[in-house]
């Protein structure tokens, strides 16, 4: 078998569903003559955990932990989501001290994972020193979170309709701190990935993607962002305490991986700004509000900003304590596409920074997919017939 | 008869398995394998390994299954990490390691020197080209293509030191350069034979032949156990072997086990501080940073080094 692939005039080299260049489970069939890639075939679904239809039976507040489940990186975010959908429609209103404290840490999180992407990416270009100094400065911000939650990764900030915890002064002299420590080490990275040439000989013009592509290939966040697409829907839209506290748009124009470095560096300093001025003026009142066991019936389209992109959240309700259904769209689902489109004439090294580039996050993005089809045909199994299909596929496979 | 061609080959026999070939250098090999890294975790920020890791790795490799692929040619599979090795082994007996003098010298032997280096990326390409795996086969290519790039100039920077000492026998030279820094009057020939060894090694920033996020481990990737050990031992020979010769050649000579160790281990904590500090090229730059800059340097040295004599005689 394998012979008879080699002897195809195209030479494919397969990178996951198990491939030390990515941590989580996906597929890629790259086609390349030489180095050059000339064709790019994903395949997502290897971690599909059905979320969605787990949340269907449980009540809604079992389902603030499962769906924080979903990342381990931007888990808040998907809490955020959810408590803002579940809370318009109870018709709750959530006191603005709660809300600041939501964003605070949806900031810090987003400070934590942009992090993370640096060090992953300086990994994937073979620069592991980077990738090193990076991700023990982010110890910084991962102490942060756990000094205000007592967690490193799922904090569990939000409950519905407020947050669980408070933030007093000490902590807030601790945040500052280590904020004035990150700001100092952002500085430093962004000078690194901006001038190091080595470094910019693996980024510069690479995987350019113009504005107008990435329009049309609807990709979303900061790789939206470093081809000078204004899309953040923490300006385009704000919800919860982004209206009190505007956050600005960073935008980059050329649209290589050196802008998508830039980008979300400089997406720190934003954030550093953002929680400075919450710790200053933090609104005093209550950290939440009652909220009803069983939520009135109706739907609604939730959207915020994670560190990826745009995060939607479809959430409807049939007046029980449990959702009806909630439909999850993550961001690496939209950009995914942006990546089999600008691999095509690279080199193969530059497949696994491409790829990164976007900061996929695999096992967040696998979601069910139903054909309803207007020939009737519907994909509908039984379990035995899934069952039967294994095992013929399994034959046919070994056969 | 048999008894005294025994006595007679016993030095012979002694050099050639225990000191300074043989197991002497494969655990010099694994000692330099050890600092190597563990210089590396400690400017990365990380704490590396224990000193006897590296031991262990081998330990443990040659004590597992080697598993033999579908539709590899086993003769070769098994063979070129023996090859491998043991070209690296016999170059050891032509270098003055651990300061002494060579164990066998003669006229052009670092010719051979250098081409039994060159066996261990040879063994290593063919070893990639002979299975069917895809990431060994684009490892290869790589390994093979790097090959091409680096070979050239590290020769030549090797030959600069024999040119001034008239000879291209390694005792000789090593000879002349005792207490002559030639990092002095060839600088940039020191610096392309530094670069050149770091290539051959596979080291970053040229790690592209077994980039793991792309290629997994390239050229190596399918083998495990005993093959896998032996050409571990054979990068770590080839690295004290490549020290030696530079640092003989270039550093003022190394004539005791004291000068040895303090001139080997100072360039390999330069060759430490350049793979912390680059970002890995991909295999088209390597080639184009080696034909564009690093053979012109190397020339440009040569020119330098050739005028100068022509005025100095």
């Amino acid at each position: 078998m394998m012979e008879k692939k080699i002897m195809d005039e195209t030479f494919t080299v397969p990178i996951g569903p198990q491939h030390p260049a990515l941590k989580e489970p996906s597929h890629f069939r790259i086609t390349v003559d030489g180095e050059i890639v000339t064709n790019a075939v994903v395949r997502l679904g290897y971690a599909h955990r059905g979320i969605e239809k787990a949340v269907e039976g449980r009540n809604w507040i079992q389902n603030l932990y499962m769906l924080e489940r979903i990342c381990g990186i931007c888990s808040h975010i998907h809490a955020t989501a959810y408590c803002l959908g579940v809370e318009q429609l109870a018709g709750v209103e959530v006191p603005p001290r709660a809300q600041a404290i939501r964003v605070l840490t949806a900031e810090l999180e987003r400070i934590h994972s942009h992090f993370l992407w640096v060090g992953v990416a300086a990994h994937e270009a073979g620069f592991d020193t980077l990738f090193m100094y990076i991700w023990r400065d982010r110890e910084t911000v991962m102490d942060l979170l756990e000094t205000l939650s007592g967690n490193r990764v799922n904090y569990s900030v939000n409950i519905l309709g407020g947050v669980k915890f408070d933030i007093n002064e000490e902590q807030a002299d601790a945040i500052r701190k280590g904020l004035d420590y990150l700001e100092e080490r952002t500085n430093h990275y962004l000078d690194v990935v901006s001038n190091d040439a080595m470094f910019l000989q693996r980024t510069s013009g690479i995987g350019v993607m113009t504005r107008n592509q990435a329009e049309v290939l609807g990709t979303v966040g900061p790789t939206a962002r470093a081809s000078n697409v204004a899309r953040d829907v923490r300006v385009e839209a704000p919800y919860g305490a982004y209206f009190d506290y505007p956050a600005n748009i960073v935008l980059e124009e050329r649209g290589d991986l050196t802008a998508r470095f830039v980008v979300r560096i400089k997406e720190l300093f934003e954030s550093y700004r953002l929680i400075r001025l919450i710790l200053d003026t933090l609104p005093s009142g209550d950290l939440e509000t009652r909220m009803p066991r069983r939520i009135k019936e109706g739907e609604t389209v939730c959207r915020v900003e994670a560190p990826r992109g745009e995060l939607f959240y479809f959430i409807k309700s049939n007046g029980t304590d449990m959702p009806e259904r909630i439909k999850i769209r993550t961001p690496t689902i939209c950009n995914m596409t942006s990546v089999v489109k600008l691999v095509i004439g690279h080199q193969l090294a530059d497949v696994p920074m491409i790829l990164v580039g976007i900061d996929p996050c695999f096992s967040c993005n696998d979601r069910m997919v139903i054909l309803d089809r207007s020939d009737g045909y519907k994909q509908q199994w039984t379990w035995e017939a899934l069952r039967q299909h294994g095992i013929d596929y399994y034959h046919e496979q070994h056969s | 008869m048999g008894s005294t061609t025994i006595m007679n080959n016993i030095p012979n026999l002694v050099a050639l398995l225990i000191f300074p070939a043989g197991l002497f250098l494969l655990l010099c090999g694994l000692f330099y394998e050890w600092a190597d890294r563990k210089l590396l975790a400690q400017l990365q920020n990380r704490i590396g390994p224990r000193w006897f890791q590296p031991l262990a790795d081998i330990i443990k490799l040659l004590a597992k299954e080697e598993v033999i692929p579908d539709g590899v040619n086993p003769t070769l599979f098994i063979g070129l990490p023996i090859i491998a090795l043991a070209g690296g082994l016999t170059a050891a007996l032509y270098v003055p390691i651990v300061g002494l003098l060579p164990s066998y010298g003669l006229p052009g032997d670092l010719i051979i020197t250098i081409y039994l280096l060159s066996l261990l990326t040879l063994c290593l390409g063919l070893a990639g080209s002979n299975t069917l795996d895809r990431f060994s086969l684009v490892g290869a290519t790589r390994t093979l293509t790097q090959l091409f790039s680096y070979e050239a100039p590290f020769m030549l920077a090797l030959l600069g030191p024999a040119f001034v000492a008239r000879s291209w026998q390694i005792s000789v030279i090593t000879t002349f350069t005792n207490n002559r820094w030639l990092i002095l009057s060839q600088p940039l020939g020191f610096l392309v034979a530094v670069i050149a060894l770091m290539g051959k090694l596979e080291l970053p920033p040229f790690d592209a032949p077994e980039a793991e996020t792309e290629i997994v481990a390239g050229a190596l990737t399918e083998y495990s156990g005993r093959g896998l050990a032996l050409f571990r031992l054979g990068k770590g020979v080839a690295l004290v072997i490549g020290l030696t010769l530079i640092a003989s050649f270039y550093l003022g000579g190394v004539t005791n086990p004291f000068l040895f160790f303090v001139k080997t281990l100072t360039l390999l904590l330069v060759v430490v501080a350049l793979q912390a500090l680059l970002t890995r090229l991909r295999i088209d730059q390597t080639v184009g940073l080696w034909w564009r800059y690093g053979t012109l340097l190397v020339l440009a040295q040569w020119l330098v080094t050739i005028v100068w004599h022509g005025v100095a005689t």
